[in-house]
């Protein structure tokens, strides 16, 4: 309306514009979003279909990277395997985890906001930080756990130098932070009305039986959403791989981001490993997919 | 048994079962605080040792001279700071756009933005590398601090939703009364925002201070301006020998400001976009 008036007598000066303005407040984005995002995006698709070093301009190569890594490099489907197994042991661990955890703590009881605070300190400490206390406590001489099992009489584990052990050791890292995905259920937890829970007992519901039936399915989109981005974090994992294991032993921890690293500015494969982030980002893209797909059948939403 | 017997044992089990779990999320920490404490001969000491017989708070001082850490600290600090202000005033003004403002092409940013959270960092990465390289960044701490000033998508959403809950009122108010958008934004806007500015500032700090990867690949080759993320993740795998009570102890004081930090905002931290309304966690 304010535009049209406006038209009849003399036009506004552009730059007072609405739409104008919005663009200048816009501008972050503007710039971002083409430079940060989408052009990295692209490029790094083109160049997943090259021989590139970083000095010489990428060479078209068509199908070369990926066939090289799907059936001659020894190490990505390691890689692979280890991303898939990490994610397989952690997201389901750390959401049961995390659901018991803010059930066991919803309830208002005294002491509770100090207890709610203890479970959530591991989740503030910086990763590095973290990663670096954690390598102290696999050290196999004199580290923390080997000796409390040396004196129950048990002997010795390879944290973090044996290949069958060192996902648990890394996934433990993980569970100790689940405190950021307890807090988030809590929240979830405390926006069920409460009248559905009377109505419930009235019912006759035993406590299960209000969990399974009214509880779980009102919270299950935070479910939903906290599997999604569990999901993508643990395959995002790198520092672990990075500071703790070097992606070993024999390749158990060489997570695919690490993987990209190592061939990106170690190797200057920047072209193999353009081919691997774009593998990671479309299995990422299917699981996300498909959970949201499944969704359908066991998220609810209350204004459906 | 009565039925108030009955609560009061439900209750007991309850307070054991959330003692039992405060162990894991305690011990690794007490762990590290009384490994600091500790002579480098007590740290070998097999079965290990929970109170360390002489307290060494020399630990502190020489364990913050292993890793340079006065100069890390204050280049982390820096960087933080001019992170978490670049992060705020990108997103608080992407944020009121996509929130109060018609303008073509409005929704499309917004699924753009919201869209570009899903995409995991290490896709981008390589080509970004690239580009910095090439305008002459790499070995300098541009790549860190200017994408701060192009809008964190995450936090752009963050904003976008709160600004939508202010009513548009005070907006059409305060145009009759002459105000330009900008200082609707800066003077009747933000003021109203102070929570959402305190969510995002948080997280942008406590993002570039933990952030590893970005120091890891632009600046390794740079001692002089190394992060404390950079120099704490560093010192295990250098040739500083294997003296763990010291890098206990600069471990703990990379990690103080956060823990300080959560001490005075634990709202918003734990409690994020719940702690912007009122319906946060009772």
């Amino acid at each position: 309306m304010e535009e049209k008036s406006n038209v009849k007598r003399k036009r506004k000066p552009y730059w007072k514009k609405e739409g104008f303005q919005a663009y200048m407040f816009m501008l972050p984005t503007l710039i971002g979003f083409p430079v940060l995002c989408a052009y990295p995006m692209i490029y790094s698709l083109y160049c997943a279909f090259c021989d590139w070093d970083g000095i010489n301009a990428p060479v078209f190569k068509g199908i070369k990277n990926f066939k090289y890594l799907l059936f001659v490099d020894p190490v990505f489907l390691k890689s692979l395997k280890a991303t898939f197994m990490y994610a397989l042991i952690n997201v389901p661990v750390t959401l049961i985890l995390g659901l018991a955890l803010a059930l066991l703590l919803n309830k208002k009881l005294p002491g509770i906001k100090l207890f709610r605070v203890i479970y959530y300190l591991p989740t503030i400490v910086p990763g590095v930080a973290a990663i670096i206390l954690w390598q102290f406590i696999f050290k196999s001489d004199v580290g923390l756990l080997n000796g409390i099992l040396g004196q129950l009489g048990i002997a010795p584990v390879g944290w973090l130098t044996d290949e069958k052990v060192v996902l648990f050791s890394l996934s433990m890292i993980k569970w100790w932070g689940v405190g950021g995905m307890m807090i988030i259920f809590l929240s979830g937890l405390q926006s069920v009305p409460a009248d559905v829970f009377e109505a419930a007992s009235l019912d006759g519901a035993t406590g299960w039986e209000q969990f399974r039936y009214v509880t779980f399915p009102m919270i299950t989109p935070v479910v939903f959403l906290q599997l999604i981005t569990g999901l993508i974090g643990c395959m995002q994992s790198f520092a672990e791989a990075q500071i703790m294991t070097g992606g070993g032993p024999n390749f158990a921890s060489n997570f695919i981001s690490y993987d990209i690293y190592v061939n990106a500015f170690t190797n200057q494969k920047y072209g193999r490993a353009c081919a691997e982030s774009w593998i990671l980002f479309l299995i990422i893209l299917a699981f996300t997919t498909l959970i949201f797909k499944k969704s359908e059948s066991f998220v609810y939403y209350e204004n459906d | 048994m009565g039925k108030k017997q009955k609560k009061r044992i439900y209750i007991g089990v309850r307070y054991v079962l959330i003692l039992i779990f405060c162990i894991p999320m305690l011990l690794p920490l007490l762990w590290m605080l009384t490994t600091a404490l500790k002579d480098n001969a007590a740290v070998f000491r097999v079965p290990p040792q929970w109170i360390p017989s002489e307290f060494h708070w020399d630990n502190f001082t020489k364990g913050l001279k292993k890793i340079n850490f006065g100069r890390e600290f204050l280049n982390s600090l820096f960087i933080s700071v001019v992170v978490t202000i670049g992060q705020i005033c990108s997103c608080m003004s992407v944020g009121y756009a996509l929130a109060r403002l018609k303008f073509k092409g409005k929704k499309l940013w917004f699924y753009l933005i919201v869209g570009s959270m899903m995409i995991p960092g290490m896709v981008t990465v390589i080509p970004v590398f690239r580009l910095w390289v090439t305008l002459g960044a790499y070995g300098t701490w541009w790549p860190m601090i200017i994408p701060a000033f192009l809008g964190a998508p995450f936090q752009t959403f963050l904003a976008r939703q709160f600004m939508t809950t202010i009513p548009k009122s005070y907006d059409d108010a305060a145009r009759i009364d002459g105000a330009s958008r900008l200082q609707i934004l800066t003077r009747i806007i933000a003021p109203m925002s102070k929570p959402l500015i305190t969510v995002i500032a948080i997280q942008a700090f406590q993002g570039a201070w933990n952030d590893y990867m970005t120091p890891l690949l632009y600046i390794i080759s740079k001692p002089e301006k190394w992060t404390l993320a950079l120099g704490v993740g560093r010192m295990t795998s250098s040739t500083y020998g294997t003296q763990w009570n010291l890098f206990m102890a600069a471990d703990i004081m990379y990690m103080l400001p956060i823990l300080i930090m959560f001490f005075f905002g634990q709202n918003y931290f734990m409690e994020g976009l719940g702690s912007m309304n009122n319906s946060g966690i009772k």
